[in-house]
């Protein structure tokens, strides 16, 4: 088993590479725009002051949240949360099914080792680079923040936001799993994993433009509210139940349909 | 003519699949404007945002109160998918036959490359014109629907043409990539890399004010949905911009696939 693990992680080297260092540059770029957009900030907030606050909390950009730095944050993970989760979609997806389209899945399974192993390896991989990701770009962005001056974020906060991105990836990462071991035929995993993704950020844009609850327990990218997390300092709970039941289900389910599945040997 | 027929029997399915989905989210969105409609004090608030904010929510300088506006905001999120599908499909129906070792069976038949690649091309195109006329209908009935029965058309037209340019960049760039990338089954992920940082680089451009030369490096602000919504015209420098974007990938694509070492 270690030897499936060593050989995924190998096999995974060159793009997780890759992936830190287009992440970590489009991050630090968007973060380089802060200084010139503090002064609007300042603006706006006087003419925020005049609505009611319980009508701006409802909209996401109440005054202490929306106009700090953490605010500013909050914008970028979501356009790195995008990033990444194509990132974790598409190693879910790939990590299984290429060993079918690559036809080298005859080779793997006659090997002394059940199947059972096979996922486990496979996971524990998937985990690594997903782990090895966040921790590099967090890194990155937490040298950024006190490389720039006039930032104010606390670390927890800092922490529990970027830390959302790790936890929005391993849905895809489960989604990922599932997909691979239940469809009948992957022609081409890239263009499945792209369009899952998008699919369910777009339900996320436009919901929270009109202020959509129900929505929230569909799509992992509204699974967090940043305003939440700046006001109390934690997640919300309801959401940490429905990703862990998510999860647990698809990963059993994963397990359970690829111990059964008619692997393609041609 | 035989390889465009058998192209297009062969993504039949696919074409099927991404026209629902494009018909899907034209229908979600416009939807979720009937929504926002309702909630009239929201609006208040976006209006009072000064522009690089409303613009990090993609609203820009374009009334989200009428259903053009709102299809106007929306449009960006068509054209990402419609990018996607481009440049996938520019990259696989080269690599393809590579990936799935039929490269050596189609080769040795007596058909030029050239020939096979802009058969191939030419299959690309018609499909990217199948799914453009898709959301071209899609997008006048779900507009009309939510106005009352009224549809800008000559606005959305312009859109979708201005869709269609950008479809076929993103296709010649695929195409472009499987010619040069050396491993065929990375032809699709080279060709998405670009998509979506010329995606972020056009969210970055919305942000910011600075460096407004960059955006003649992403397609997702040739043809700017906002700018026609308002003006009913696009900018015309953009379309030579493009033409040559175009052309310079054709060259590139039939250049490296004559001389291609195709793995076998």
């Amino acid at each position: 088993m270690l030897n499936m693990y060593l050989h995924e992680l190998k096999q995974y080297r060159r793009i997780t590479m890759i992936w830190i260092v287009s992440l970590v540059t489009t991050a630090a770029l968007y973060m380089a725009l802060y200084p010139s957009f503090a002064p609007q900030l300042d603006a706006m907030k006087k003419i925020l002051e005049n609505y009611p606050k319980v009508l701006l909390d409802a909209l996401g950009v109440g005054p202490n949240v929306f106009l700090s730095f953490a605010g500013f944050y909050s914008i970028i993970m979501a356009y790195m949360m995008l990033a990444m989760s194509i990132q974790a979609m598409n190693l879910g997806t790939g990590i299984v099914a290429k060993e079918e389209h690559s036809h080298t899945a005859e080779f793997l399974l006659a090997k002394p080792v059940n199947r059972t192993q096979v996922l486990t390896a496979k996971l524990l991989a998937a985990l690594t680079i997903l782990l090895i990701t966040n921790a590099f770009f967090m890194a990155a962005m937490w040298a950024e923040i006190n490389f720039l001056a006039d930032i104010l974020i606390a670390g927890k906060i800092f922490i529990l936001m970027t830390l959302t991105l790790f936890i929005v990836q391993l849905f895809f990462l489960g989604l990922g799993f599932l997909v691979s071991v239940t469809a009948p035929k992957i022609r081409s995993v890239l263009s499945i994993s792209l369009s899952t993704v998008f699919v369910f950020y777009v339900i996320g844009v436009f919901d929270s433009i009109i202020g959509s609850k129900a929505v929230r327990y569909i799509t992992p990218f509204k699974f967090f509210d940043n305003q939440y997390i700046i006001n109390n300092g934690s997640y919300e709970p309801a959401f940490l139940v429905v990703e862990a039941v998510f999860l647990a289900a698809a990963f059993t389910a994963a397990y359970y349909f690829y111990l059964k599945r008619d692997i393609r040997t041609t | 003519m035989n390889i465009y027929l058998r192209e297009l029997k062969a993504r039949r399915k696919s074409i099927i699949f991404w026209s629902i989905g494009l018909f899907l989210m034209d229908a979600a969105s416009m939807n979720k404007f009937a929504g926002f409609e309702k909630s009239g004090q929201a609006t208040q608030v976006f209006a009072a945002f000064p522009k690089g904010l409303a613009r990090a929510f993609g609203l820009g300088n374009v009334d989200i109160n009428t259903a053009l506006g709102w299809f106007a905001m929306a449009f960006m999120y068509l054209l990402v998918l419609v990018a996607i599908h481009a440049s996938l499909l520019g990259a696989g129906i080269l690599a393809e036959e590579e990936q799935d070792k039929t490269a050596e069976f189609l080769y040795a038949k007596p058909i030029s490359r050239a020939k096979v690649v802009t058969e191939k091309l030419l299959a690309a195109l018609t499909l990217i014109i199948i799914l453009n006329i898709v959301t071209l209908l899609s997008s006048i009935s779900m507009v009309a629907a939510f106005n009352k029965g009224v549809s800008p058309t000559q606005e959305i037209l312009l859109m979708m043409a201005g869709m269609f340019v950008v479809q076929i960049i993103f296709m010649v760039i695929g195409s472009a990539a499987a010619a040069i990338v050396r491993k065929p089954k990375y032809a699709g992920a080279a060709a998405s890399a670009i998509m979506f940082a010329t995606f972020f680089l056009s969210l970055w451009l919305d942000i910011t004010e600075k460096l407004p030369w960059l955006k003649y490096f992403t397609p997702f602000k040739y043809f700017d949905a906002k700018i026609i919504a308002n003006h009913a015209k696009f900018d015309y420098a953009f379309i030579v911009i493009s033409i040559g974007v175009i052309i310079a990938m054709l060259t590139m694509t039939y250049v490296s696939y004559n001389a291609r070492d195709l793995k076998i």
